[in-house]
């Protein structure tokens, strides 16, 4: 398996730039996830690494080897689409086999191939029926499939699951991450689903209009975010955010009465009356912590396992609480959110994490 | 229902009937007078006859019925097949490459169906003529393959065909021609299947421009062997209506055949 090297990466159409230069090493073996909000640019680049863009400035490296202008086909690379993207008139076993045939594979070599990897995505009862017959699980299915048989160096991913229903889409996740297992195969993986990329990823790059934010492991990126965005992005439900003041070395809050609440352990000295941004995660705010807001529900979700709070005080924006031990709350009731104030993360007004 | 809705919907009823009658009845009209002689059609005999047989067996006494419809045949064979290659090959790159001058180059074709055919026949004479290639299938095929409708018409529809079909046929390997016959065309089955029907329609009862081409007796068309047999000083409507009933059999067929994929053509379907 072959690892990637991404020096300088641009992509502009006209006078317009979406990819600005991304440098990004993909080591053999390992599944990167791209996430980041539409129009990030995670589609497009996917594409310029498969060859289905121009790449107008930078170097793409695959296997050691520059493959900037070397064409789609012959980059080693085999690629899911979100639409599936079978051919209509062919059977599974033709769709699977397709590129085989246009690679100039034997017949046997072809049969042998489709059978093995129809074995692996257990496919061997669909082979002679046409994409319509099958349901959105299965097309899926044969569209890893026919990137399976090419024994591609890297694989690529494009919103595969985004097509597919909530529970099929747990299945398919898993069944990708077995596949991972299985094939060690080096895998790039776009979508805008947290869980997928949290759970399926060896490393997560997140992307925001055409530059790299950050990369890094799911876990490194949740705890140790470089900067709000990455912190906003990253996480379900997403970070809450509150304006504070450094004053006497604690924070102010002034959405919350000028509440106060202990500054978190961070090693730069923050002047008297900086403006920063606190950011506490819905899952942090747990009874017993020594620092907690006063805020009345607005929302509750009951989730069974956990809880969803929409709360806050006055004209503050809304916090998300997230709680296992919130069953017995209520729309209009009013509650110390509790939290240890170590778990607060900070950030500057250009958005950079205070460390 | 009330009286108001009762009396709307017979009135509905009554148009739909009259529509259908008007559609229905030359057709009718026509099978029935291949039965009849031209007296009897004259007379206004609207009934079935009994002189199918001597008609038909006059008709091939007077036409080379085989040599006619070799023609006729091949013209819309021919004319079907290039104007589809040529048309829906322009369709599908007016639709996929962009290109600055892509819009302005379509505008101006779409421009160009508004100048009516007529317009066009004295310079396409005058060049053909030139050319050396009137009284050929070639002068009556050429003034169509390009035909700016089906070109607008296969673009419409390319809008359809799912861009990520291609990028697949591109990372499998396949060069642009090879995704244009291997997939776009298998794919977009039914918009062809009803261009098909319209072009053969087309080219089976072109009249005006083989008319003008087509020289000698042993060039010509059902089309024109309808029409020369009616300009008789004494029309035998009765021979008229037999060769009518034949030069409608295969449009007939034609559409029978593909009826199914020329509503899912039309609808924009892709298959």
């Amino acid at each position: 398996m072959s690892g990637l090297k991404l020096t300088g990466l641009r992509k502009s159409y006209g006078a317009h730039q979406v990819i600005k230069g991304v440098d990004l090493v993909v080591e053999p073996k390992e599944f990167v996830v791209f996430v980041g909000p539409s129009g990030c640019g995670k589609s497009t680049l996917l594409r310029m690494i498969a060859g289905l863009e121009e790449i107008s400035g930078g170097d793409l490296v695959i296997g050691g080897v520059r493959m900037n202008e070397v064409d789609a086909s012959k980059r080693g690379i085999a690629m899911v689409f979100q639409s599936y993207a079978l051919y209509p008139h062919m059977t599974v076993r033709e769709n699977m086999g397709f590129a085989l045939k246009y690679a100039g594979e034997s017949a046997e070599n072809i049969a042998r191939r489709v059978d093995d990897a129809a074995k692996i995505l257990e496919l061997h009862k669909l082979m002679d029926r046409k994409p319509r017959d099958l349901s959105g699980g299965q097309r899926q299915r044969v569209a890893i499939g026919r990137a399976i048989v090419r024994h591609p160096d890297v694989f690529l991913f494009d919103e595969p699951l985004s097509n597919l229903d909530a529970e099929l889409r747990v299945q398919m996740r898993i069944e990708i991450a077995r596949l991972h297992k299985e094939l060690q195969s080096t895998i790039i993986y776009v979508t805008h689903d947290q869980v997928e990329a949290m759970t399926l990823a060896d490393k997560i790059v997140v992307l925001r209009e055409g530059l790299i934010e950050q990369t890094g492991t799911p876990l490194t990126l949740y705890d140790d975010p470089d900067n709000q965005f990455v912190a906003g992005f990253i996480g379900s439900p997403r970070m809450n955010f509150l304006p504070a003041i450094v004053q006497g070395g604690a924070l102010v809050l002034p959405e919350y009465d000028g509440q106060i609440i202990p500054m978190p352990p961070v090693a730069t000295a923050l002047v008297q009356d900086a403006e920063v941004t606190v950011g506490i995660r819905p899952e942090h705010f747990k009874a017993g912590g020594s620092a907690a807001l006063d805020v009345t529900i607005e929302i509750i979700e009951h989730l069974g396992g956990e809880s969803f709070a929409y709360a806050r005080q006055g004209k503050a924006n809304v916090l998300t609480i997230a709680t296992n031990s919130g069953r017995h709350w209520a729309s209009g009731q009013r509650i110390k959110a509790e939290f240890d104030p170590a778990s607060v993360l900070l950030f500057a007004p250009d958005g950079a994490r205070i460390r | 229902m009330s009286l108001t809705s009762k009396l709307t919907s017979l009135l509905m009823q009554a148009a739909l009937w009259l529509a259908a009658f008007i559609s229905v009845f030359p057709f009718y009209w026509m099978i029935a007078g291949a039965t009849n002689t031209a007296n009897d059609i004259t007379g206004g005999k609207f009934t079935l006859g009994s002189n199918l047989i001597p008609n038909i067996t006059k008709f091939f006494e007077l036409v080379d019925v085989p040599r006619i419809f070799f023609n006729s045949f091949f013209v819309a064979i021919a004319g079907t097949f290039f104007t589809l290659a040529i048309s829906s090959l322009a369709g599908y790159g007016f639709e996929i490459f962009r290109s600055k001058t892509r819009d302005r180059v379509f505008g101006g074709l779409l421009l160009m169906l508004s100048v009516p055919f007529a317009a066009m026949m004295i310079p396409l004479f005058v060049m053909f003529s030139a050319a050396g290639i009137m009284n050929t299938y070639l002068a009556i095929i050429l003034p169509g393959v390009a035909s700016i409708f089906m070109i607008f018409y296969f673009r419409q529809n390319t809008k359809a065909f799912p861009s990520e079909l291609r990028d697949a046929a591109r990372m499998d390997g396949l060069k642009e021609w090879q995704i244009f016959i291997k997939i776009y065309i298998p794919v977009m089955r039914s918009t062809y299947a009803a261009a098909m029907i319209i072009l053969f329609m087309t080219n089976w009862n072109a009249y005006l421009w083989p008319l003008i081409v087509l020289q000698t007796n042993e060039m010509k068309t059902i089309q024109l062997v309808v029409a020369s047999l009616a300009t008789a000083y004494t029309p035998d409507y009765g021979l008229i209506m037999v060769a009518n009933v034949l030069a409608t059999l295969p449009t007939i067929l034609v559409f029978f055949l593909l009826q199914r994929r020329f509503v899912e053509g039309m609808l924009g379907g892709v298959k």
